[in-house]
């Protein structure tokens, strides 16, 4: 099956903003448009956010405040992995009678990849499985959130003025471009929340609301400026001539992904939150339907919506629909602009292929007449069930050493079973035929000498 | 040449744990407390094998005294030299051990590859998969991992296996037989 096992022999092209050839696997089929949408001509949306190891769900506000970091899981600030944490039995005195000792549980994270344990950076053994455990705190944050809200503040105050200005002289055409631009000036502070894309032509109420803060008193926050400094700490002494310990120096990945800190010490890594992972819906920007969106729980990997375009597209031999179908093979032409990659010239049969419908039950159904299509042996090798396989000649063009690729036009016929929107006037009016085409390219490797 | 010839027989000390399974060939000493699994080979080529007490091998390990790859077996004048492996070591499942001297409480883990000119201190742990054929003694409390063998030093060596090696050495005689030790009698099942 080339979907599965060698994706790339078989691509299709996608008509969308630019034109963008690949598998149908990953292809996605807008059945409202009736196009194909690969993934870059469709807006990408996060659904929810869930830790990796733990496979929590979290939702959006709680995941920003903790800046997408899980609360419970860790990460090995050397290799990366998931620390789980272990436990020793030690002895401890009673707290009534100092002189007896009992058994006591102590708790410390350890790598299983690495062997890193939070003991080798001098963190202390806890007594509780989990949740004790804590981030060293970063010097500069209380100055670094003073700065992030003098900034929040000074970004609405922009706002407001250019929101103020444009009203003024607002025209009743220009309203996209106007709202666009703000809402671009207010996410460069991270204000944004509800004002995410606007949909075109939607009004612009949403910014209505922020003008009432006008009345409000609103707290002047000041902020000193930094200050440069004149002397900077020298060097050590012996910079030059201190032999180094490598073990103990930090590689960069490990370094900059603590960026509070930046540790150029092994002793002084210390394990951070695991971050949170995303599950994205996809929507089509022409007709602004979904095209996939994951279920909700972290566990399950089912979509409550997904219309991946093997489901409805033909494959080059099978047909995925339940109904019959009928594919015409059309070869492409001189000078189609969009045949640019072939170097063979293909004669494709000429006549109308007729699949049949994919059948789920037919393996079984024993007393099931077979089907009677009439194939000429010249065009059609074999049929089974939904398959067909059939002939082309291949000329190659060209004496390369690359792989040879012929491209053609498939079309084929395409019931909508989605709702219709328009209400049917008598009853039921049969779903009709659309026909579609597409252009495909396969790559049938290279010539033997 | 021909003083190693004679010492053909394996000599487990008593209170090894050695499975009639495992493939041992040549002159290989065991010390009390191992635990030989089935499936696992330990070949002396080129010299004797002097394996501690207390260590661990697991199924499909190898631990094989080879010779040098530019020297033909039979040439005269090749001293046969001694592998010498320590007490508390862990070798997994699937790694091969060729190095000559390895020390206390390391573990090797599944898969690793140790070529004949390394040598392994004490503590040290070669992650799995990796391959180490390099010429260098490796320093106390390495630990080898990733696919590129990155390398760390921990502060505390691996501790010894001691519940798992009591456990195996109860459950194993249930359902394998073992290799005869030295207080019974000398001559070994071979495979």
């Amino acid at each position: 099956m080339a979907s599965l096992l060698q994706p790339d022999r078989v691509l299709y092209l996608v008509h969308g903003e630019k034109k963008i050839r690949s598998p149908l696997s990953t292809l996605y089929f807008c059945r409202y448009c009736s196009e194909l949408r690969s993934l870059e001509c469709v807006s990408h949306e996060v659904d929810s956010h869930y830790c990796p190891s733990c496979l929590e769900n979290m939702p959006s506000a709680e995941a920003k405040l903790k800046k997408n970091r899980c609360a419970n899981c860790f990460d090995c600030p050397c290799c990366m992995h998931t620390l789980s944490t272990r436990a020793t039995n030690i002895p401890a005195p009673l707290p009534d009678d100092p002189s007896k000792t009992t058994m006591k549980k102590a708790y410390y994270l350890a790598c299983g990849f690495c062997r890193w344990t939070s003991r080798d950076v001098g963190m202390a053994d806890k007594s509780v499985a989990s949740g004790g455990w804590q981030e060293p705190d970063n010097p500069h944050t209380q100055r670094i959130n003073k700065l992030i809200e003098y900034y929040q503040q000074l970004a609405q105050r922009e706002k407001l003025e250019r929101d103020r200005k444009k009203l003024a002289r607002r025209r009743p055409y220009m309203p996209l471009a106007f709202s666009q631009h703000t809402i671009h000036v207010v996410e460069k502070y991270g204000l944004g929340t509800r004002l995410q894309r606007q949909r075109p032509g939607a009004p612009i109420t949403s910014l209505a609301g922020l003008s009432l803060k006008e009345g409000e008193d609103q707290k002047e926050i000041n902020i000193e400026p930094a200050q440069a400094l004149d002397e900077v700490e020298p060097l050590p002494e012996d910079c030059y001539t201190r032999p180094i310990n490598l073990p103990e120096v930090t590689s960069l990945r490990q370094r900059l992904l603590q960026p509070d800190f930046q540790p150029a010490g092994a002793s002084q890594l210390h394990p951070k939150h695991k971050h949170l992972l995303i599950k994205r819906s996809l929507r089509c920007r022409k007709c602004e339907h979904n095209l996939s969106k994951p279920e909700f729980n972290p566990t399950s990997i089912k979509f409550k919506i997904q219309l991946v375009a093997e489901c409805q597209v033909l494959l080059t031999l099978t047909n995925p629909v339940e109904n019959i179908t009928h594919v015409t093979l059309v070869g492409c032409e001189e000078g189609d602009p969009e045949d640019i990659n072939s170097t063979a010239k293909v004669m494709v049969p000429t006549k109308e292929l007729v699949l049949a419908g994919k059948d789920a039950a037919a393996d079984y159904d024993e007393l099931a007449e077979p089907q009677d299509f009439q194939d000429d042996p010249d065009v059609v090798a074999f049929r089974k069930s939904n398959k067909i396989g059939f002939f082309i000649k291949v000329v190659p063009q060209r004496e390369e050493d690359g792989d040879v690729t012929v491209s053609f036009k498939i079309r084929h016929d395409f019931r909508n079973l989605a709702a219709p929107i328009r209400p049917s006037e008598e009853g039921d009016a049969p779903t009709e035929a659309i026909w579609l085409t597409h252009h495909v390219e396969l790559s049938l490797g290279p010539i033997i000498a | 040449k021909s003083q190693y010839l004679q010492k053909m027989a394996a000599n487990i000390a008593a209170g090894a744990v050695v499975c009639v399974e495992s493939e041992i060939r040549g002159d290989v000493t065991i010390g009390p407390r191992t635990v030989v699994h089935p499936k696992a080979r330990i070949i002396a080529e080129a010299g004797p094998i002097i394996i501690g007490e207390g260590n661990l091998i697991e199924e499909q390990a190898l631990i094989i005294n080879s010779y040098p790859e530019n020297i033909m077996p039979d040439t005269e004048g090749v001293e046969p030299k001694t592998m010498t492996i320590g007490i508390n070591n862990v070798f997994e499942v699937g790694c091969v051990s060729q190095a000559l001297k390895i020390g206390d409480n390391n573990v090797i883990e599944s898969k690793a590859d140790l070529g004949k000119n390394v040598i392994l201190t004490s503590g040290c742990i070669v992650g799995a998969c990796c391959q180490v054929n390099t010429c260098e003694v490796i320093p106390e409390n390495t630990v080898i991992y990733g696919s590129n063998c990155m390398r760390r030093v921990q502060t505390e060596r691996p501790q010894p296996q001691t519940l798992q090696l009591d456990f195996l050495m109860k459950i194993l005689p249930n359902y394998h037989h073992m290799k005869k030790t030295v207080k019974g009698t000398s001559t070994p099942v071979r495979n």
